[in-house]
């Protein structure tokens, strides 16, 4: 097997809190295979959202290495950053981070935007992704028109529509009923069996048991991995 | 990446924030709008005494009154002096080089007859220069000339209401009018002038030019005032240059002084008096101008108010856009756009405002309103400042903004 999708080597995250230096990651090594779906589990405070988001390039190691598809990520500008959260990253957050005063349309369109697309090509991408996701009638109304369950969807259909090499959901179903947290779940689990790399950070059991392996993470370590447990 | 596209989207969202983007707009349209209505009045009030003081003789009027003493203070030699005197008018004329025309004035009222109309009215004697001195216009005939002055002949100058009232529709040059103990020859008639401070006014302020009956004052003097007087009610004087002022007026005073022994007199100099005018005019300027650029400060606050109150559910937006693949300068710009829109809109509008508010009052007052090129500028600039000071702070702190700490804030 070639170069893996992700490959954390020896990362450090320390927080200069001021008085004290909280070391948030204490030497994770982490590597993820593109197709893979995998959970992230921990209790709160164990490090969890810090590896999410030096993952997602919105944060870099204090030490320690991370090559996202072989590009060394620590190295970067900031600019360099957005452009690849941009290209390979889709993030689906707890609360939907829908921009509250524009259409889901809107919404949808916006990672395009960024990315320099056009705008006849912006909206039919965005309309397309959000027919996938089964919200194309609701493509003019705004997320408070939603139910929580369709704001998480367009929510996915915001984060895929960059065709992303990574799906990085954090809670995805923190926020919603049994009933339309299953449905999310199911459209992660159809979106990884057509080859979508996903990464649920999550502290429900019910949740990471949907993905193929899990990383537990205890104080900044990597606890567990079912991958080398098996 | 595409510029056009991120302020268009920065455009849906200040359409998509309507009440925000009104209550900060506002704010820059009152500023606006106090500033330009500020400036406008004042320049207005300005201009009204400028055109009062061109017409009515310039800025170069130096006039001298003669100014009883106090008897108890008053030396010998200050009880003495005669006064101004037609002696002084000469010794004027040949020291000072500083004034071009200097003229003595006697007002006396005298009974006036015609076959007509016998009326008391005042009469003024004086000399040759004093139509140009008070910038008198001659209708018809002549003015007094030197000669006039010089053989003390018995001819006289109405305004255009003395030759109404006493000659009615009939041309007065060449007839004759008693005026006192003498009887004078009409020589010319003055032009009828008027200027209103207002149009609400009915007070016509250049309305004493109408009523002059000028004769030579040498003439009156030998009628009306007894043998051998040369006393005089004031002197009358127009500096050469606007820059002889600051030596001629005090050579005025010392020559004055020598010759009469005493402050016997007093001036009154319009360059002095508009100096005065032109420093409190610049007070009530900075006063005016800091009102309308607190004003201005006040619309600011607003809008960074209205930045600061919404600062919450921006940084949550900024944090998301981030991590959608935002850059830095698209965030920037974004931000931008709202408080270039913002500036840019209530700035016009203020100034629509503004200029609209000092029509007004110029309609309602009936005087004029004065709006240069440079208030509208200045008011735009101000405007435009408010945008870019209170637009830029917040742009480039949401560009630098950590996506982390951002998507965190709650």
């Amino acid at each position: 097997m070639g170069e893996p999708l992700i490959r954390i080597e020896g990362v450090w995250k320390t927080y200069d809190t001021g008085a004290v230096a909280v070391d948030a990651l204490r030497g994770v090594d982490l590597a993820i295979e593109a197709g893979d779906y995998v959970a992230i589990m921990g209790p709160s405070g164990s490090g969890k959202s810090t590896l999410m988001h030096i993952m997602g390039c919105l944060d870099t190691p204090s030490r320690g290495h991370y090559w996202l598809g072989g590009e060394d990520v620590g190295s970067l500008s900031s600019g360099r950053l957005a452009t690849l959260r941009n290209r390979f990253i889709g993030f689906v957050f707890q609360n939907f981070n829908l921009l509250p005063r524009a259409s889901v349309l809107r919404n949808v369109e916006l990672p395009l935007l960024y990315g320099g697309v056009d705008r006849q090509e912006r909206r039919r991408r965005a309309l397309e992704i959000l027919e996938m996701v089964g919200l194309a009638d609701r493509a003019r109304h705004v997320p408070a028109e939603l139910s929580g369950g369709q704001r998480q969807r367009a929510a996915i259909a915001r984060a895929l529509v960059m065709e992303p090499r990574m799906l990085l959901a954090d809670e995805p179903t923190g926020n919603l009923d049994q009933t339309s947290g299953a449905e999310v779940m199911d459209v992660f689990d159809a979106l990884n069996a057509v080859g979508q790399t996903v990464i649920v950070v999550t502290h429900d059991a019910g949740v990471a048991a949907h993905a193929r392996r899990i990383v537990r993470i205890v104080d900044g370590r990597i606890e567990s991995d079912s991958a080398k447990a098996a | 990446m595409k510029l056009a596209a991120v302020v268009a989207d920065g455009l849906a969202d200040v359409s998509a924030h309507g009440g925000r983007t009104f209550l900060q707009t506002l704010g820059v349209i009152l500023g606006v709008a106090s500033v330009v209505a500020s400036l406008g009045l004042m320049a207005g009030g300005r201009q009204q005494t400028m055109k009062y003081y061109q017409e009515s003789g310039g800025t170069l009027k130096v006039i001298v009154f003669p100014k009883p003493l106090e008897a108890v203070h008053a030396s010998a030699r200050e009880r003495a002096s005669r006064g101004l005197t037609l002696a002084d008018v000469q010794q004027i004329r040949a020291r000072i080089a500083g004034f071009d025309l200097v003229e003595p004035e006697l007002n006396r009222n005298l009974l006036c007859r015609t076959p007509r109309l016998t009326k008391v009215r005042q009469v003024t004697g004086t000399g040759a220069s004093y139509a140009e001195l008070n910038e008198l216009i001659l209708e018809r005939g002549r003015g007094l000339a030197d000669e006039d002055i010089a053989r003390a002949s018995a001819v006289c100058v109405l305004g255009a209401d003395r030759a109404r009232e006493f000659f009615g529709s009939d041309d007065p040059i060449g007839k004759s009018i008693a005026l006192g103990r003498g009887s004078y020859r009409v020589v010319g008639v003055l032009a009828y002038r008027e200027f209103y401070w207002n149009e609400a006014s009915s007070y016509n302020a250049l309305g004493w030019m109408n009523r002059l009956i000028l004769v030579p004052v040498t003439a009156m003097l030998a009628r009306e005032a007894g043998s051998g007087s040369e006393r005089v009610d004031e002197i009358v004087l127009r500096l050469a240059t606007p820059q002889a002022h600051a030596e001629a007026v005090p050579a005025l005073k010392r020559l004055l002084l020598t010759r009469h022994g005493g402050e016997d007199f007093q001036v009154y100099d319009r360059q002095e008096r508009l100096q005065r005018m032109d420093q409190e005019g610049r007070v009530y300027d900075i006063t005016f101008l800091a009102c309308g650029v607190i004003a201005l400060l006040v619309g600011g606050i607003v809008v960074a108010n209205i930045m600061l109150a919404s600062f919450r559910e921006r940084m949550r937006e900024v944090g998301v856009r981030k991590a959608l693949g935002a850059k830095g300068w698209q965030i920037g710009v974004q931000f931008l756009v709202e408080s270039v829109i913002v500036s840019g809109f209530g700035g016009v509008v203020g100034l629509v405002l503004g200029v609209g508010f000092v029509h007004g009052v110029a309609y309602l007052l009936g005087q004029p309103a004065v709006l240069t090129a440079a208030m509208v500028v200045a008011a735009a600039s101000c405007a435009t400042t408010v945008g870019v000071i209170f637009g830029l702070v917040p742009a480039v702190k949401a560009a630098r903004l950590d996506p982390v700490v951002a998507l965190r804030y709650e």
